[in-house]
C-alpha cells in the first residue's frame, strides 16, 4: 500500500471524514463538566447538536478516522484492505488542531475519533493514545473526547486512553458471532467483548473509588434501578417525581434510600447479592445467572486483568475520572439474518451485563460489492432501523423488558406500529386507563403519553380535573391515546377496545415519522400504498 | 359591559413589570385589563370600547414586582416569566399578568395548572425559548479576528442573548469574544478570564462590525470540507436537515454561507487522481 506523504491537512480531512461517516453513536452527551482555569471547553449532560449533515444527521463532534489504511478486510467496511481507495493517516498534532480550532469556533463540541487499524491494534492505539494525551495536557482540552478502543490492543494501553477520553466504544460490528464470523473473518466475538469488559470494570472502580462525576449510572431502566438499589416500585415513585418536577420532593425520596457516604462510595453490594435472578455484573466480577437464554447471544468474556485505576489517577493528576460518559457499542443491522427478537434481547443483554450507555443500530449500507452481503432492494432499512431505536428507548426510559416487546413466535416489529402501540395493542386487558387517577407509571404505557406528558399530567391534576382538550395541549398525541384513555369515565369517542377494531383505527392514522424515513422515500410509501389498499379490501 | 383597557408597554422584562404595577394597581377588575408591548400590537387594533394606556418605565416599580413573584410565589416563577418576557410572541405581557394574577391567589402551585389558558401560555413560552436558547448554543459560529478575538453574529427570532452568553463565557473562559444580535443592536462582550457584559450597539459601530467580518479563513473552508464529506449520500434528506436546522438559523452558520471561492468538486477529482496515482 503507498500513502501519499504530502497531502495537505484539507485533503486528509476530506478522506478520513468521508472514512469516518458510517459510524454512529456522534452524540455528546452523558457528562457535565464545568470550564476550568488554564483550559478551554465544557461538556453540558444532555449534549448540544452544532450542524445537521445533508443527510439529516446530527453533527455535534469532529468525527474523524485517525487513519483509513486497515490490515483487516471486513466485507461491509469501506476501508477493509481489498478495497482500492486513497489511504492517509492524521499526525496527532493535525488532529489536535483541528479540533482545538474548530472548538473555539463553537463548531462542534469535542472530538470523535475512530480508526482502521494501521500495522497492529497496539500501534493504532499507541496514535490514538498520544493524540488524546496531547489534546489534554499540551492544548488543555477540556472539552468532550469520545474515542474507539481497538479489540486486540493492550490492556494497559486501553487504560491509560480511559482516563483522557469521556466516551469509549467498542463496535459489536454485527448482533451475533455467526454473522461476525461470516463478515468480519479478522475479528472475533472474545477480542471485542474483552475490551468492553474491561471498561466496564474501569468505570465502576472509578466510581467506588472517586465517586466519578458523570459516570454511566446505568443506562437500561433495570439495571439503574438495581445500582440504586431500589424496588420497581420505588424506582417508579422516583420516576414520576423526577418528572413531576419537585426538586425538594425528589431530594428527599433519594436522600430517603442512600445512608452514609458520598457519590457512589455508598453502594455497598449486599443488596445485589440477594437479587439471585440478577444478570448484572458486579464489579467484583462476579456473574450471577438468570434468565441465559436471552443473553446466550452474547458469551461470558474471559476474566480480564483489573485496571490499576488508583496509580494512573494519580499518574495523570486528572478530575475527568475514567470514561465518565460511559461506554457505547453499535451494531449494524440488516447485513445479516438475525430477527429483531434477537437484536433487542442482544441489546438489553449488553445493557445488564456491560452496562452500556448506548447501543447504536446503523441500518446497513452496501458499500462494497461482495457476494457474502445481502441486496436490500428498498436501500438501508431504515424503518427498521428506527423501530429499533423506539424499542431501545423503551428499554432504557419506559421499564420495558425485551421480553414484553417480542417474542420468539413473534420475533419482528411490526412495521405499521411503533413498539409502544404494538405492546398495547397486545396488552388491551390493562385499558383503558383513567387520565385522573392513574398512576405516572400506568400513563407511561399509554401510546402517545411519554414521561414529560405523564408526568404533567400528573401535575397538572392536582389543581383541576383534566379534559381531552387540556391532554392536547398538554403534549398528549391524541390521536394515538385516544384508543387507551378516559377522561373522567368518558371515553373521546365511543369506541371499543377490541384488538380488531383499534388495529384497523390505527392503520388509519399517519405516524408521524423522522423525516429520514419519510423522506428516504421508498420504505414508507411503499408502505402508505399498503395501508390504503389494505383498508379498501376491509370497507 | 364595563370597558377594557388595554396596558401598552415597552418590550422588556422591565417595560412589562412597570405596566404590571401600574395594572394592578389600578383596581379595575383582572378581566377587564389587557396587557400589550409596543410594536407587537395585535393587528386588529383598535378595539372599540377600549381605552389604550401607555406605562413608561418605572424601575422602582418593576423591582417591586420582581422581588414578590419570587417572595409569593416562587423563584422559578420567576424565572419562568423572565424568560417567556424573551420571546417574540406577543401574547406575552398579557399571559404574564394573568399568570401572576393566579400566581399571587395559588401561590407556587400555579406552575403545576396546565388547564389553565394563560398558565399554558407561560409555560408554551418558556419551553420556546429554552429551546431556541438550546439550539443557538450550537448553532453561533465564531469567527477569528486578526487581533484573535473571536466575533459572531446571530439574529434569534427570541432575545436568547443574555441565556447563552454564560455557557460561552465559562466554556471559552480563555477567549476575548463577542457576540452581536444583529437585529436588536445589542452584544455581550467577553474579556478573557474575566466576566462578560451585555451593551448596546451604535447604528455606526453595527455598520463597522459588519464589514469586519468579511475575511475567510483557512477554518472556515476546513469546516465546509468536514461539513460536506461527513454526510452520507445514500441517506440524503434535505427536509430533515431543514426540520432540525430551519432555515432562519442558517443566515450566519459558516457551513450554509455559500462561497464562490469554495468548491468542493476540484479537491475531490484532485483526491481521485492521488488515489489512480497511488494504486496505479
Amino acid at each position: 500500500m503507498i500513502v501519499q506523504e504530502s497531502m495537505t491537512i484539507e485533503q486528509k480531512l476530506t478522506i478520513l471524514s468521508d472514512a469516518a461517516k458510517y459510524d454512529v453513536a456522534c452524540t455528546s452527551s452523558g457528562v457535565a463538566r464545568d470550564g476550568k482555569d488554564g483550559s478551554i471547553g465544557n461538556t453540558a449532560a444532555s449534549g448540544i447538536c452544532h450542524a445537521f449533515s445533508a443527510d439529516g444527521r446530527c453533527i455535534s463532534l469532529l468525527k474523524v478516522l485517525f487513519t483509513n489504511e486497515c490490515i483487516y478486510d471486513c466485507k461491509y467496511c469501506i476501508n477493509r484492505v481489498s478495497n482500492d481507495v486513497p489511504r492517509t493517516t492524521f499526525t496527532p498534532e493535525e488532529v489536535c488542531s483541528l479540533t482545538m480550532e474548530f472548538y473555539r469556533r463553537n463548531y462542534i463540541e469535542g472530538l470523535f475519533l475512530s480508526s482502521g487499524i494501521i500495522k497492529t491494534p497496539n500501534y493504532t492505539m499507541e496514535l490514538i493514545g498520544r493524540t488524546l494525551k496531547m489534546l489534554r495536557t499540551e492544548y488543555h482540552f477540556n472539552g468532550y473526547i469520545h474515542c474507539k478502543a481497538i479489540p486486540g490492543a493492550d490492556t494497559e494501553l486501553i487504560e491509560t486512553i480511559g482516563w483522557y477520553a469521556d466516551r469509549m466504544s467498542v463496535n459489536l460490528e454485527l448482533p451475533t458471532a455467526d454473522g461476525l464470523k461470516l463478515l468480519a473473518p479478522h475479528k472475533n466475538r472474545k477480542n471485542i467483548l474483552n475490551p468492553i469488559r474491561q471498561i466496564q470494570a474501569g468505570i465502576e472502580e472509578s466510581r467506588e473509588n472517586f465517586g466519578m462525576m458523570g459516570g454511566n449510572k446505568g443506562a437500561y431502566w433495570h439495571t439503574r434501578r438495581k445500582v440504586e438499589q431500589k424496588s420497581i416500585t420505588q424506582k417508579r415513585e422516583e420516576d414520576a417525581l423526577l418528572h413531576i418536577g419537585h426538586k425538594d420532593q425528589i431530594r428527599q425520596v433519594i436522600e430517603s434510600k442512600s445512608d452514609k457516604g458520598v457519590g457512589f462510595s455508598n453502594r455497598i453490594l449486599t443488596g445485589w447479592e440477594e437479587e439471585k435472578d440478577s444478570k448484572i455484573l458486579t464489579p467484583n466480577h462476579r456473574i450471577y445467572h438468570g434468565n441465559q437464554e436471552i443473553s446466550s447471544t452474547i458469551e461470558s468474556p474471559s476474566v480480564i486483568a483489573k485496571p490499576q485505576g488508583l496509580t494512573m489517577w494519580n499518574q495523570f493528576g486528572g478530575n475527568r475520572g475514567f470514561v465518565p460518559a460511559g461506554q457505547s457499542t453499535q451494531m449494524i443491522i440488516g447485513a445479516t439474518g438475525e430477527t429483531d427478537y434477537e437484536i433487542v434481547n442482544v441489546t438489553e443483554a449488553l445493557y445488564q451485563k456491560f452496562d452500556l450507555k448506548r447501543v447504536f443500530f446503523s441500518a446497513f449500507i452496501r458499500v462494497n460489492e461482495d457476494s457474502t452481503l445481502p441486496v436490500l432492494p428498498g436501500g438501508p432499512p431504515l424503518l427498521r432501523e428506527h423501530r429499533l431505536y423506539q424499542a431501545d428507548w423503551l428499554l432504557r426510559y419506559y421499564g420495558f423488558e425485551a421480553t414484553e416487546l417480542l417474542t420468539k413466535e413473534r420475533p419482528n416489529f411490526n412495521v405499521f406500529f411503533d413498539p409502544k402501540c404494538n405492546w398495547a395493542i397486545g396488552h388491551l386487558e390493562q385499558f383503558p386507563v383513567e387520565v385522573n387517577t392513574a398512576d405516572y407509571y400506568t400513563l407511561l404505557r399509554v401510546p402517545g403519553i411519554g414521561p414529560k406528558s405523564a408526568g404533567r399530567i400528573v401535575k397538572a391534576r392536582q389543581m383541576s380535573k383534566l379534559r381531552f382538550e387540556d391532554l392536547k395541549k398538554i403534549g398528549v398525541v391524541l390521536k394515538r391515546a385516544l384508543y387507551f384513555i378516559t377522561c373522567s369515565g368518558q371515553m373521546m369517542y365511543p369506541t371499543k377496545i377490541e384488538e380488531n377494531y383499534i388495529t384497523n383505527q390505527m392503520l388509519q392514522l399517519d405516524e408521524k415519522l423522522p423525516s429520514h424515513i419519510t423522506n428516504g422515500g421508498i420504505t414508507y410509501q411503499q408502505l402508505s400504498l399498503f395501508d390504503d389498499s389494505l383498508m379498501l379490501s376491509n370497507s | 359591559m364595563k370597558e377594557k383597557r388595554i396596558y401598552q408597554c415597552e418590550d422588556s422584562l422591565e417595560g412589562i413589570f412597570s405596566a404590571v404595577y401600574i395594572a394592578w394597581a389600578s383596581r379595575y377588575g383582572h378581566d377587564n385589563i389587557e396587557l400589550e408591548v409596543l410594536g407587537m400590537e395585535e393587528e386588529y387594533n383598535l378595539k372599540l370600547f377600549s381605552e389604550y394606556i401607555i406605562v413608561e418605565n418605572n424601575p422602582e416599580n418593576a423591582s417591586k414586582v420582581a422581588d414578590s413573584i419570587k417572595k409569593k410565589i416562587s423563584p422559578h416563577a420567576y424565572q419562568m416569566v423572565a424568560r417567556a418576557a424573551l420571546s417574540n410572541d406577543k401574547r406575552k405581557a398579557n399571559a404574564i399578568y394573568h399568570f401572576l394574577v393566579r400566581g399571587f391567589a395559588f401561590g407556587a402551585k400555579v406552575e403545576d395548572h396546565l388547564s389553565d389558558s394563560y398558565v399554558q401560555i407561560i409555560f408554551e413560552l418558556n419551553r420556546y425559548v429554552g429551546n431556541d436558547a438550546h439550539l443557538y448554543t450550537g448553532f453561533v459560529r465564531f469567527i477569528e479576528l486578526e487581533n484573535g478575538i473571536l466575533f459572531s453574529k446571530i439574529e434569534p427570532k427570541n432575545n436568547v442573548l443574555e441565556i447563552i452568553t454564560p455557557h460561552f463565557a465559562d466554556r471559552l473562559a480563555q477567549e476575548n469574544f463577542m457576540i452581536l444580535d444583529v437585529k436588536r443592536k445589542i452584544a455581550t462582550v467577553h474579556k478573557s478570564d474575566s466576566t462578560w457584559v451585555l451593551t448596546a450597539i451604535s447604528d455606526e459601530e453595527l455598520a463597522t462590525l459588519l464589514s469586519v467580518t468579511e475575511r475567510k479563513e483557512k477554518y472556515e473552508r476546513l469546516w465546509k470540507t468536514f461539513f460536506d464529506s461527513i454526510a452520507i449520500k445514500e441517506r440524503e434528506n434535505k427536509t430533515c436537515q431543514r426540520n432540525h436546522v430551519a432555515m432562519h438559523y442558517r443566515k450566519y452558520m459558516t457551513e450554509f454561507i455559500d462561497d464562490v471561492e469554495h468548491e468542493n468538486e476540484p479537491l475531490r477529482d484532485n483526491l481521485d487522481k492521488i488515489g489512480k496515482i497511488n494504486y496505479e
